[in-house]
């Protein structure tokens, strides 16, 4: 035995106890400090959706007018009834169900409790069967806006009449509507199936979400290929040397170019140079691939470094050429990374407003395209367009539009955890 | 320096596989192994002994062309393969890979089942035409490996599920289902229990009437064990090279005498 047992560490001393008291404390301070971003990150994100959604839900349902309909002969030629006066049809419906004491000749603006859109939506129903002629039916017709945030309670009677948008007149007419229970507010699906309107009650988003759709598709089509194919070149066959580093950094550069610099580059080339037309999914498409493209390729890349060496070796060891490695056993392992990349690129894609703006797919357009060659808008576009619209229920429907957004966005993100998870390997 | 020449004069020249002349590897401006001559006989088991970085396992990459997968890397000198240069410019890596087989330090199976593991090698050789010819080949290469009894019947489940020794079996009868002449082994035994490693060893032992196996060790034990030739690099020289016997109890040089009595390394 030395000296050493007397001077053992004294484990116990004041020093070394305060000193484990700071470690703990300052280990705790990091811990709140954590937890308290974290806080302030959901809170804002709560805020964020419950604000969308306390003013988005009203757009979700819409106020309809639900009557018994003759359709009377006497308006329209049976052999010819897309020329009918379905303008009248519609006004008949409204007078018809007003009993009291109204002024039928006009003067009461009665045409104006149902939406505009009515007569053709009356029509397409007459031409779509003209055997309706001269029968009684049931028709749900959308009432006009006012009318609409009359009934779901936007509209402050205290107001003075002068500065109000609904006399009270009107509001007396609309509300023997309502007691006569002729006014119901259904589902909108309206959103769905119409595309965009002049007249908020009307409009939707079928044009925006087809015209995404298309955007989309033709990203995804030029997109994966050309940036799988160059993240393969890249990392397994080109020779490092100065050139592939600058173009290594000049793709990761791309990636950080602000999207609208890419929008003025559509417009340039594919419109200007090209002459493809304006405001077409299909430029669309090419515009927003020209931005996902450096995204695919960095995820690719990341993807194809994490598959390990061993397998590689493996596969060399037993005779696979390169071009074997690479599609039979480098791509298949990396193929959830490539394709979580690739959902999160096409995500941000969707998402994305100014390269849209740039090539005029922010223009009115009030038919969903059929083609991604026909003109059509994308949902940010639209979200862009209805905010821009002074009619008060454009409010809520720019809400309902950017959570039909954010709905698409969180499926899509949800889609690329899916497949991380499902087609992860473990060795 | 060891000579070849001398030595192993009575050596008849149709057992030697391998024969190597002035071999030297550089990665980038380091060089890796200086004027390496050896002749590695057929049907043999060869160990490669020498401490970490000794440059045993680069030489024994240079034997099937893995090397060339790193940019980095040049080989110069000869090695020729039954007289054959394998560096010359009408070999093709890919088709000396199939020759050569090499089984790895840690087990590296695919993620796919145990038959496609096998299978794989035969399969982008084009060696099998038909199904039945393709499971023959398969079931002949896990009997060589030793593990046909332990998996037959369950062919079609993950080779990653295996155990540890099971997976390096997996691997050897995926190198030996293109029915290669040479099978180089890297340290094959380091990532396993004794018991694996008794199982691969007895294994080595019976492959040694197919093929020429070299294997890279840092057990000297298993050289000594199985082993009928063995080489001892040091700083990218091979020091000497003869009968294992010799070189474990007479070595000709006094850095292999340091190595075996574990001096140095």
């Amino acid at each position: 035995m030395t000296d050493s047992t007397a001077e053992r560490f004294d484990w116990a001393s004041p020093e070394i106890n305060a000193h484990l008291r700071k470690r703990k404390r300052s280990q705790f301070y990091l811990k709140s400090l954590g937890l308290g971003a974290i806080a302030i990150a959901f809170s804002a994100l709560a805020l964020l959706v419950g604000s969308l959604i306390s003013t988005g839900y009203p757009a979700f349902t819409q106020t309809h007018l639900v009557v018994e309909a003759e359709i009377d002969p006497d308006l329209m030629d049976p052999d010819n009834p897309r020329d009918g006066d379905f303008r009248q049809l519609a006004r008949d419906i409204v007078t018809n169900r007003v009993i009291d004491g109204a002024d039928t000749d006009n003067t009461d603006r009665l045409t104006d409790i149902l939406s505009n859109r009515a007569q053709f939506t009356l029509r397409d129903m007459v031409v779509a069967n003209p055997d309706l002629i001269g029968e009684t039916v049931d028709v749900e017709l959308p009432v006009a806006d006012r009318y609409d945030q009359l009934y779901k309670g936007f509209v402050n009677q205290n107001t003075p009449e002068d500065i109000r948008r609904l006399s009270d007149r009107e509001i007396e007419i609309f509300d023997q509507l309502v007691d006569g229970g002729y006014v119901a507010k259904p589902f909108n699906w309206d959103l769905f199936k119409n595309a965009d309107s002049r007249f908020p009650e009307v409009a939707g988003l079928k044009g925006a979400i087809i015209g995404s759709a298309y955007a989309l598709l033709v990203c995804f089509v030029l997109s994966f290929p050309v940036g799988i194919g160059a993240a393969i070149y890249l990392e397994e066959f080109a020779p490092k040397n100065r050139i592939s580093d600058l173009i290594e950094i000049n793709i990761n550069n791309l990636a950080a170019v602000p999207s609208v610099v890419f929008g003025l580059l559509g417009l340039a080339v594919f419109i200007g140079w090209f002459g493809l037309p304006r405001s077409v999914p299909f430029v669309g498409g090419m515009t927003l691939a020209l931005m996902t493209l450096p995204t695919i390729i960095i995820a690719t890349r990341a993807a194809i470094k994490s598959v390990p060496p061993s397998i590689r070796e493996a596969a060399l060891g037993v005779g696979a050429s390169k071009q074997q490695v690479v599609f039979g056993h480098v791509l298949p392992l990396a193929m959830p990374g490539i394709l979580t990349g690739t959902i999160i690129g096409l995500a941000q894609a969707l998402g994305e407003t100014a390269p849209l703006l740039l090539i005029g797919m922010n223009a009115f357009i009030t038919s969903a395209p059929s083609t991604p060659f026909d003109s059509a808008t994308a949902l940010p576009t639209q979200i862009f367009i209805w905010a821009d619209s002074p009619e008060r229920g454009f409010v809520s429907r720019t809400s309902a539009a950017i959570l039909v957004l954010l709905t698409f966005l969180i499926t899509m993100n949800a889609i690329a955890i899916f497949l991380r998870q499902k087609f992860e390997r473990k060795w | 320096m060891y000579d070849v020449t001398k030595s192993e004069a009575e050596l008849d020249q149709s057992d030697i596989k391998f024969a190597a002349r002035n071999v030297q590897v550089f990665y980038g401006a380091d060089q890796a192994i200086k004027d390496v001559d050896v002749d590695i006989r057929d049907k043999t088991v060869t160990s490669f002994i020498g401490p970490s970085g000794c440059g045993k396992s680069t030489f024994l990459r240079c034997l099937n062309r893995m090397n060339d997968t790193i940019d980095i890397c040049r080989v110069e000198g000869e090695i020729r393969l039954d007289g054959q240069d394998i560096y010359a410019r009408s070999v093709d890596p890919v088709q000396l890979r199939a020759k050569v087989g090499m089984v790895f330090q840690k087990p590296n199976p695919f993620p796919k089942s145990i038959y496609d593991n096998v299978a794989y090698g035969p399969k982008i050789h084009g060696m099998a035409r038909k199904k039945e010819d393709l499971d023959q080949v398969v079931e002949t290469a896990l009997r060589d490996a030793g593990l046909w009894e332990e998996v037959k019947d369950r062919l079609d489940t993950p080779g990653t599920g295996l155990s540890g020794g099971q997976q390096q079996r997996l691997c050897i009868a995926r190198a030996v289902a293109t029915r290669p002449e040479v099978l180089l082994m890297d340290e094959p035994c380091s990532a396993l229990d004794p018991i694996a490693t008794a199982q691969i060893e007895e294994l080595i032992d019976k492959l040694r009437a197919q093929y020429s196996v070299i294997i890279v060790t840092h057990s000297m034990q298993q050289a000594g064990r199985i082993s009928q030739k063995t080489a001892f690099f040091h700083l990218g020289n091979l020091v000497e090279y003869g009968d294992t016997d010799t070189i474990f109890t007479n070595p000709e040089d006094r850095r292999t005498e340091s190595y075996i009595t574990g001096r140095i390394g």
